[in-house]
């Protein structure tokens, strides 16, 4: 195990100074997250316009460096993607997360992906899994719009 | 037993975790297993398993004699006035539930009340809150003072006519303030109230006298108390564990089944529904030898030194910040660090071996108080020494250095 691969700079500093925490203005969309374990919470706003394009996504929440950092560059990477395109990226982050060596996806540039790939030490810290995978489950929860809150111990 | 070499009783200590020598702080959690504790269950089990109470075979008479008399060594060790007032469970949690589940069956009513306090342990809150859902039960909590101390007057001032049942923590499991059960169970019986007291914490580290606290029921976690999991002890004064209902129905509860009726066993039996934890509830005798042989004494100083010596060493720290600060502590230092989540620290420190907890350690209405959202745990067992505080501290400040704090 190596600390230095769990914190990377780019997640110290995504985890210091966030994007995007604040409150979307005229949402449309939005579920909130729950880790019971660390008491972790998130909540996703999402501005979906009429060609089911993510307008504007933002958060609000607290959590340890990782969750913060997942959430920050998480919605940094889905601003301006289709609804379908977002699906594809969460998609291919938690196979990353779960089993895959590398991102597949042609929807993100290099550098974008090499910022997702910095997450991939949690790999090694099964515990810390959830702080990386929590702000994902609940966009998909808030695309699908079912307003079901999500839970890592469900 | 000489308390200064007592880590060496210890199997776990001569492991290396993760090529680190362990560093144990997380005890409030569950304390390590001294060897007599893990021989002994490995002798029951390769040389004398039986189940007990039911068959006449020697192994199963010998089994039996084993069981009961660890039932007797914790009636000595709690200075219980009788040997049925010692009830095994599979843990404290059940003996909770056990105690708010009967209570509700024969002895609360709608509208009735109960005192909680602002430090419990989720186990000695949940289980009152199904009341309020069955029963129409109303829950009041005391409130902590700035030091994480609930003074007795903040109890004192919700008792009402309606209030039934005031259940406490004998020791906090965050801010480590020990609560005054025998002043606090003087005011309740002088109005009739019935007290439960939440002993997790303070069976393994403080002198427990039944007698002489007064308490109506208290609850125990063994393996918190260098004993095996699946094992917890019910303590309860025996006129009540007399009135109230069984908890559970099975085998070995009772006294006659028939068609139409069944009648119960007497106590404690009662209360021991199903094949117990046998091999736990032989092997916690160890423990209770192990206590004994070094003397709750000799624990509660090298103890208090300790915790003093380590909140001495984290004030010292820049940037963290204690959590509460009782003038009756036990061994628990939850803390935090400005710009660093409790999580992120638990697996910083983890790197050099050094074990805690991060989290709200089963306490959410105490960190909603405190306006956190989980904090960073060290605890301490009679194992601990000064140099596990001195490692806490030197990987609390490499944490620092990679968060790149002063």
């Amino acid at each position: 195990m190596n600390l230095k691969e769990l914190y990377q700079e780019i997640i110290l500093e995504h985890g210091k100074n966030p994007r995007n925490l604040r409150k979307t203005e005229n949402f449309n969309k939005d579920a909130q997250g729950k880790n019971p374990l660390c008491g972790d919470n998130v909540h996703i706003y999402l501005k979906l316009n009429d060609q089911k394009k993510v307008e504007d996504i933002s958060f609000e929440g607290s959590g340890c460096a990782i969750s913060m950092a997942s959430a920050s560059i998480m919605t940094d990477l889905i601003k301006g993607k289709s609804d379908n395109e977002a699906k594809e990226i969460i998609e291919d982050f938690l196979g990353m997360i779960k089993e895959n060596p590398e991102l597949k996806t042609n929807l993100l540039k290099e550098d974008d992906k090499t910022k997702l790939m910095c997450l991939s030490g949690v790999k090694q810290y099964p515990m810390r899994v959830k702080c990386a995978t929590l702000s994902w489950h609940t966009l998909v929860s808030a695309m699908e719009n079912d307003g079901k809150e999500i839970s890592t111990e469900s | 037993m000489n308390i200064d070499n007592i880590k060496k009783e210890f199997p776990i200590f001569d492991e290396k975790i993760q090529n680190n020598d362990l560093v144990y702080l997380d005890s409030a959690n569950s304390s390590q297993k001294p060897k007599i504790v893990i021989d002994k269950i490995n002798e029951f089990y390769t040389k004398q398993f039986s189940n007990v109470g039911r068959s006449v075979h020697y192994l199963a008479v010998a089994a039996t004699n084993m069981y009961e008399n660890t039932r007797s060594s914790v009636q000595k060790y709690i200075n219980a006035k009788d040997k049925n007032e010692i009830v095994f469970t599979k843990g404290a949690t059940e003996a909770l539930n056990l105690v708010a589940n009967t209570l509700g069956q024969k002895y609360l009513e709608e509208g009735d009340e109960i005192i909680l306090t602002e430090l419990e342990h989720h186990s000695n809150y949940v289980p009152w809150h199904y009341l309020r859902k069955s029963k129409n039960i109303k829950i009041n909590f005391a409130e902590i003072n700035d030091d994480g101390e609930v003074p007795i007057e903040n109890i004192e001032k919700l008792i009402t006519s309606k209030t039934k049942v005031i259940a406490i923590n004998h020791l906090s499991n965050v801010t480590g303030a020990i609560l005054p059960i025998k002043e606090i169970t003087e005011i309740a019986h002088s109005k009739g109230i019935i007290v439960v007291v939440d002993g997790c914490q303070g069976a393994p580290h403080l002198k427990l006298d039944m007698q002489d606290l007064d308490c109506d029921f208290y609850a125990i976690s063994c393996h918190k108390m260098y004993g095996p999991t699946g094992l917890g002890i019910l303590y309860g004064k025996k006129k009540w564990l007399e009135e109230l209902p069984p908890y559970q129905g099975g085998g070995g509860m009772i006294k006659e089944v028939k068609k139409d009726r069944i009648t119960y066993g007497d106590l404690p039996n009662k209360y021991e529904a199903g094949t117990m934890a046998t091999a736990q509830v032989i092997a916690f005798d160890q423990s209770i030898k192990f206590l004994e042989n070094i003397g709750i004494e000799n624990i509660i100083n090298h103890e208090k030194e300790l915790i003093a010596y380590g909140q001495d060493i984290l004030r010292k720290n820049n940037s963290v910040k204690l959590i509460g600060n009782p003038k009756n502590k036990g061994g628990v230092l939850a803390f935090t660090i400005e710009g660093v989540h409790p999580h992120d620290i638990a697996t910083i420190l983890d790197e050099d071996g050094v074990a805690i907890r991060a989290g709200h350690h089963c306490c959410q209405i105490l960190h909603d108080k405190l306006e956190i959202p989980a904090s960073a745990r060290a605890s301490i067992g009679v194992y601990n020494t000064k140099d596990d505080f001195d490692q806490l501290n030197e990987s609390i400040n490499k944490c620092k250095k990679i968060f790149d704090l002063k």
